[in-house]
């Protein structure tokens, strides 16, 4: 009898215990595969509806969701690289900006429509840093699956996704190419002129 | 999201070669004439950027009036079963190729199952105009005798823009020879090698749209997606999270010193001191300054290259200056 009345108390602590450090993470900050797997469920969800929102609907409905997951401050700071230094606060001000318009936009631009698309996830690593790499990818039916991984960091109590590399290209080391070729090269101003041409293209299509 | 695998006219091969010599003896002609840029730096793995650009620029103009047009043309008149079958009629060629580089890179297994795919799809496919072999859940791989090479230890060499074939590397030009020379199709008449060209560049209309869409500046897209995607091939798909997470930390490591934030910045210069002691270990940072800079004197062309180089490791060596003196001052405190 007191043998039973012990174990008793000991699941009941267990079960307190179980959903006590349940509730305490679901108030933290969500891991970084939840970010990841947040930001694919509301991608797929906006594509489920892509025809009927339309450009400017999908837009608006992904301006939080890649807000929220993305650090775009730091990607747009690190696209620039050693230029950001040279840049004045107005200019970094406006790159950030107009750099996140242009992600938004993409994604809107890229995920138009749905035909039967899904997110798997495949595993979780962490990096010497104190990053972490989701791999997972998106399975096309009727066409070879194509590979996306996530580099996140903490930003605060949070993970932010920093880099996507689909099918084995980093978007972040083609962008740093790209926009540290024309800041050389043509300047800023020029590398505004372009990203805001090309976030025109976009919404036209 | 397309595969944005860059591989501008990159697939249309076989062209005439006589042809290839006259125009790259006129276009690096014009090259020496071309405006000089300034305070531009040279990408380490792009030193002939000047002529590569000119090239890229030639191939485009090519692409829009010649293979576009044709290639439009092909995929208005015939329906899509027949492009597929088309598509599949020659992938299936190149499965011999394949099977041939798993070998020479020692994947057996996968070797078998490439013979297997292509006998399959030879004999129930009907000469491979079906890919049946899909169904029974063997995958095409993609494997070259570039790869091949990688995996043996070749170095890249610099990024090269040929005439009519898009982006290559010093290593990619053996490789090329090599897949050419294992392709049936090489051995047949001009009218198959036609249709094979068509077939490429219809399936490469996708990539080269994504590109034209998302390009700020298409040359160094193409460029930076061509490298990267050959790498992720040589490497079959593994990423390398340090090689990409270095260059972002060097930028957070910089934001983050300007910040002051003196317990995050304790964390980090630890870690730039376990570093320190790697880097101290093997070479001195200065002295390997020094005689690049002496390189520098006997190879002129290649100086802006080396002398960025050298720059580079003396800013790692102030840094890790730097981080050692963040540690002496923390641990007197």
């Amino acid at each position: 009898m007191v043998l039973k009345s012990i174990k008793l108390a000991w699941v009941l602590m267990w079960c307190f215990f179980i959903s006590a450090t349940a509730y305490a993470q679901e108030e933290g900050a969500a891991t970084a595969r939840q970010v990841v797997e947040k930001f694919q469920a509301e991608l797929i969800d906006v594509m489920k509806n892509g025809k009927q929102l339309g450009y400017a609907g999908r837009y608006d409905k992904l301006k939080d969701p890649i807000s929220n997951s993305h650090d775009l401050t730091k990607i747009a700071r690190i696209v620039v690289g050693k230029e950001w230094e040279k840049l004045s606060e107005a200019q970094q001000q406006e790159l950030v900006d107009v750099f996140s318009r242009l992600s938004i936009a993409s994604y809107a631009h890229n995920f138009k429509d749905y035909s039967g698309e899904s997110f798997v996830f495949d595993s979780e690593e962490e990096t010497t840093r104190g990053g972490v790499v989701v791999h997972s990818h998106l399975v096309i039916p009727g066409e070879k699956d194509v590979k996306f991984d996530y580099m996140l960091k903490e930003k605060g109590d949070s993970w932010r996704i920093i880099n996507i590399i689909a099918n084995g290209v980093s978007d972040l080391a083609l962008k740093r190419s790209e926009y540290t070729a024309i800041l050389q090269r043509e300047g800023f101003d020029a590398l505004i002129a372009k990203i805001n041409e090309k976030i025109d293209n976009y919404s036209k299509q | 999201m397309n595969k944005p695998n860059g591989n501008r006219n990159g697939k249309i091969k076989q062209t005439l070669s006589g042809m290839l010599i006259g125009v790259a003896v006129t276009l690096s002609g014009c090259a020496s004439t071309g405006g000089v840029e300034q305070q531009v730096e040279v990408s380490p793995v792009d030193p002939y950027e000047g002529f590569n650009r000119k090239m890229y620029a030639f191939n485009d103009t090519v692409d829009d009036y010649v293979a576009k047009p044709i290639s439009d043309a092909y995929k208005f008149i015939t329906p899509q079963f027949v492009q597929t079958g088309v598509f599949n009629f020659f992938n299936n060629l190149k499965n011999i190729n394949v099977a041939l580089n798993d070998v020479l890179q020692a994947k057996f297994q996968q070797s078998a199952q490439d013979s297997g795919r292509f006998l399959i799809n030879t004999t129930v496919g009907l000469a491979g105009l079906f890919d049946v072999a899909k169904q029974f859940g063997l995958e095409q791989n993609e494997e070259d005798f570039e790869q091949t090479l990688a995996v043996w230890g070749v170095p890249q060499g610099s990024y090269l823009v040929l005439p009519f074939l898009g982006p290559s590397t010093a290593r990619g030009i053996p490789g090329s020879i090599f897949d050419t020379a294992a392709n049936p199709v090489t051995y047949v008449g001009a009218p198959v090698q036609l249709v094979a060209m068509l077939n490429a560049r219809a399936n490469a209309e996708g990539a080269l749209k994504f590109i034209d869409e998302a390009a700020l500046d298409p040359y160094v897209f193409t460029r930076e997606s061509f490298l990267q995607w050959r790498k992720s091939l040589a490497l079959d798909g593994k990423i390398d999270p340090s090689d990409d997470l270095f260059e972002m930390d060097e930028d957070l490591l910089l934001e983050e010193s300007e910040n002051e934030a003196s317990n995050q910045e304790a964390a980090i210069s630890g870690d730039m001191a376990a570093e320190q002691d790697e880097a101290g270990n093997t070479t001195n940072p200065r002295a390997f300054n020094l005689t690049l800079s002496a390189d520098t004197k006997e190879f002129e062309q290649v100086s802006d290259s080396f002398s960025s180089t050298a720059q580079s490791f003396d800013s790692t060596a102030r840094s890790f200056e730097e981080a050692s003196n963040k540690i002496d001052r923390l641990t007197i405190k």
